[in-house]
């Protein structure tokens, strides 16, 4: 590996977040970034940006996502490719305790593999973990899914997590940041990299990470 | 503490009752104030309080200000609420109508005229809004026209149930969570009043605030009369700050207004509007702040935009923009600048939103903050990104509406604006329209829908081909009549300037 070893070697990925309204995308986001919760939050009209970074300690990397937050509604899925379009990662958001909600997740991940940049990182995730006993989808039904896309060679990240109590929300993003191709960006010969859209993600080798808010140990 | 009395809200909702008698049997004049007049008293509760006159929460997600910003701004603003005041009860006089007291609220307003629009781009009195607003969207002949409608749809509505209500469902208690109206549990907190029955859960003491039930029944009655657009997110913002201001039966033919004749298919269901709103500002953008379009008209690779790439692929900056077009700057701007853009609306029309969408870009661009936030080096997406955050962080920030207002028509010490023309606008967005359906017609004979992406692009050479902004041919090229709107700025503005200079 050519990495130094005293410097956090640091890249910055494109994540954007889809799935139907009022699950909570936004939720889990402001979990993210800034750590907090509001029980009412006002629906979100065309999209919001904010980024955050997180460190994989093991790889000494430094990882800056810049979210693309988005509006859940049917109709604002005609401004959605532009949202996709080079992202290296997405999360395709359901509530548990909505199954509806579930089957459009599904959809949003059938789309992206038609449209998405190849290699794109997807995570499944189950949001308000809070309200498990109102828990109308299945963990095992969507095992089940989760690993019939896999077999197809389609890697599918799943998790559940609570916006609201915090639970699970950062293990996504390291989950995720574990999943991005971290090293053959930095290495600069990945022609997945290449893929995910027509751009290099941001590399800059000497930068030092700059005291990330959110520890990426587990 | 919170110091405005539960009696005043208790007071507000009766009042609602009593404007929906009113458009139900026509008065002259509404007997009460909805809004409480500024004054001495209510100045000194809004400063020493957690809420605005509106209900909003001082220090909301609306607006990025500390409750001392606000306070230092609001001692000003109170005065000059107080002096327009005085000037609209003189307008009104001088034209034979009767303001009898403080409380009095006129449902006539003089007719349209240079002074008054002078007036009412200065703000027209909190406590007058709703009524003015209507008055002037021409929202007594739509309502003469549909006497009972509006009862009738919500007869019929009442127990509906469809996509559309389920969504509109989701978002009633996600309109306005920091007003005090709209979510109920804001003042049992604020209150501390003893003995007061705690509700069961926030989500029952929402969901019996008379404000969410009645936005359900706009939002369900306008879904049902407008099949064509249904619900779309973000008419919750625009149903809600309506019924801050008037009865439920004139928010809902103001929004059918709004949505007819002033932003027609921006929330229609595949957002056409959208589209073609924001082609128009993009071209606005490129010629009238030509050096933000040298940053933001290009796309992720950095590929500069030429003009015939414009409609084609809308720079990513709308993703950001388009939102102030669907909500009307609801969210976007602290609600007081929001307010006072909606009383020149009203009166003036769409190219009210043009105009301050330009003023705001121009504001960013201008801004310490934004030179310093500026692409430094390729101007690639990451930059691109953090001018983004920007865009949606800084307009938040904006307490004062005259700076607003001001740098939006001020010709000297503003940009000027003012003289984009209603006509301009009209022109601009029917040749955007009709671009954009001339591309989809090519697209859509050479792309076959059944087509996979891959297959796509192969036959395209182009990635970037989807269901929106999926042309890639060059058809639009020469923006003609823009070019004339550069001449005539640039003939205004020396004219004023050799004008002024003889003064």
């Amino acid at each position: 590996m050519a990495s130094s070893t005293d410097t956090t070697r640091f890249a910055q990925f494109k994540l954007v977040l889809l799935g139907e309204s009022a699950v909570g995308k936004s939720s889990i986001v402001h979990r993210f970034v800034k750590n907090t919760f509001d029980n009412f939050r006002e629906s979100t009209i065309g999209a919001a940006f904010l980024t955050q970074t997180i460190t994989l300690p093991e790889s000494k990397t430094t990882i800056k996502f810049e979210i693309w937050d988005t509006a859940g509604q049917e109709r604002y899925k005609s401004l959605a490719p532009m949202y996709y379009r080079n992202a290296h990662a997405a999360l395709c958001v359901y509530d548990i305790t909505n199954p509806s909600s579930f089957t459009k997740a599904q959809d949003w991940i059938k789309e992206l593999k038609k449209q998405a940049p190849e290699g794109i990182v997807i995570c499944l995730v189950g949001n308000k973990l809070d309200l498990s006993e109102e828990r109308q989808v299945d963990e095992q039904e969507v095992l089940q899914y989760v690993q019939e896309l896999n077999h197809q060679e389609n890697n599918v990240l799943w998790a559940e997590c609570s916006a609201k109590s915090g639970e699970g929300v950062l293990d996504i993003f390291n989950k995720i940041g574990r999943a991005l191709p971290v090293e053959e960006v930095i290495n600069g010969a990945s022609s997945r990299a290449r893929q995910v859209g027509s751009r290099k993600p941001g590399v800059d080798l000497a930068r030092q990470a700059h005291s990330p808010q959110n520890s990426g140990c587990c | 503490m919170h110091q405005r009395s539960e009696s005043n809200y208790s007071n507000n909702y009766s009042l609602l009752d009593m404007y929906k008698e009113d458009s139900e049997d026509e008065q002259n004049t509404l007997n009460t104030s909805k809004l409480d007049s500024i004054n001495q008293q209510t100045t000194k509760e809004i400063l020493n309080g957690d809420f605005d006159r509106y209900g909003f929460k001082k220090v909301s997600v609306h607006s990025s200000i500390t409750n001392e910003t606000y306070n230092d701004w609001f001692k000003e603003y109170a005065e000059f609420l107080k002096e327009r005041k005085t000037k609209w009860v003189m307008l009104l006089k001088s034209n034979g109508l009767q303001v009898d007291s403080e409380k009095t609220i006129p449902s006539r307003f003089p007719p349209k005229s240079d002074k008054v629009k002078k007036l009412i781009r200065k703000g027209i009195p909190g406590e007058w809004r709703g009524s003015a607003w209507f008055f002037y969207a021409g929202g007594y002949e739509k309502l003469n026209k549909h006497v009972g409608v509006y009862d009738k749809i919500v007869r019929d509505t009442k127990n509906l149930q469809n996509k559309d209500t389920d969504v509109i469902e989701r978002d009633l208690n996600r309109t306005f969570p920091d007003n005090i109206y709209f979510n109920g549990s804001l003042r049992s907190n604020q209150d501390g009043t003893p003995g007061k029955q705690k509700p069961q859960s926030q989500e029952e003491e929402k969901n019996s605030s008379p404000m969410i039930r009645s936005l359900r029944r706009v939002l369900v009655a306008f879904a049902h009369y407008q099949p064509q657009i249904g619900y779309c997110q973000s008419l919750n913002f625009l149903a809600g700050l309506l019924l801050l201001f008037m009865s439920e039966e004139r928010s809902f033919w103001l929004l059918v207004i709004l949505t007819e004749r002033i932003i027609p298919k921006v929330h229609s269901k595949n957002l056409e509007g959208v589209h073609t709103d924001q082609g128009v500002l993009m071209l606005c953008i490129k010629e009238y702040i030509p050096s933000l379009w040298s940053i933001l008209g290009k796309t992720f690779e950095g590929e500069v935009l030429s003009e015939d790439k414009i409609l084609t692929k809308l720079p990513p900056v709308t993703l950001v923009t388009s939102s102030w077009f669907m909500s009307v700057f609801v969210g976007v701007l602290p609600i007081e600048s929001v307010l006072r853009i909606w009383d020149i609306l009203w009166y003036e029309g769409s190219k009210t939103i043009f105009r301050f969408a330009l003023t705001l870009c121009k504001t960013c661009l201008e801004s310490e903050e934004f030179q310093n936030a500026k692409p430094r080096k390729k101007n690639t997406e990451l930059e691109q990104v953090e001018l983004f955050q920007f865009m949606q962080s800084f307009p938040k920030t904006l307490i004062n509406p005259n700076v607003l207002v001001d740098n939006c028509f001020k010709k000297i010490g503003g940009y000027g604006y003012g003289s984009i023309s209603q006509d301009e606008i009209n022109k601009c967005r029917e040749f955007v329209a009709k671009q954009r359906q001339k591309l989809k017609n090519k697209s859509n004979s050479v792309i076959n829908p059944e087509m996979n992406a891959q297959e796509r692009r192969l036959l395209t050479g182009d990635d970037d081909i989807h269901d929106v902004y999926g042309f890639n041919r060059s058809i639009m090229s020469g923006v003609a009549w823009n070019n004339n709107i550069s001449n005539k700025m640039k003939k205004r503005f020396s004219r004023k300037a050799s004008k002024s200079s003889l003064v």
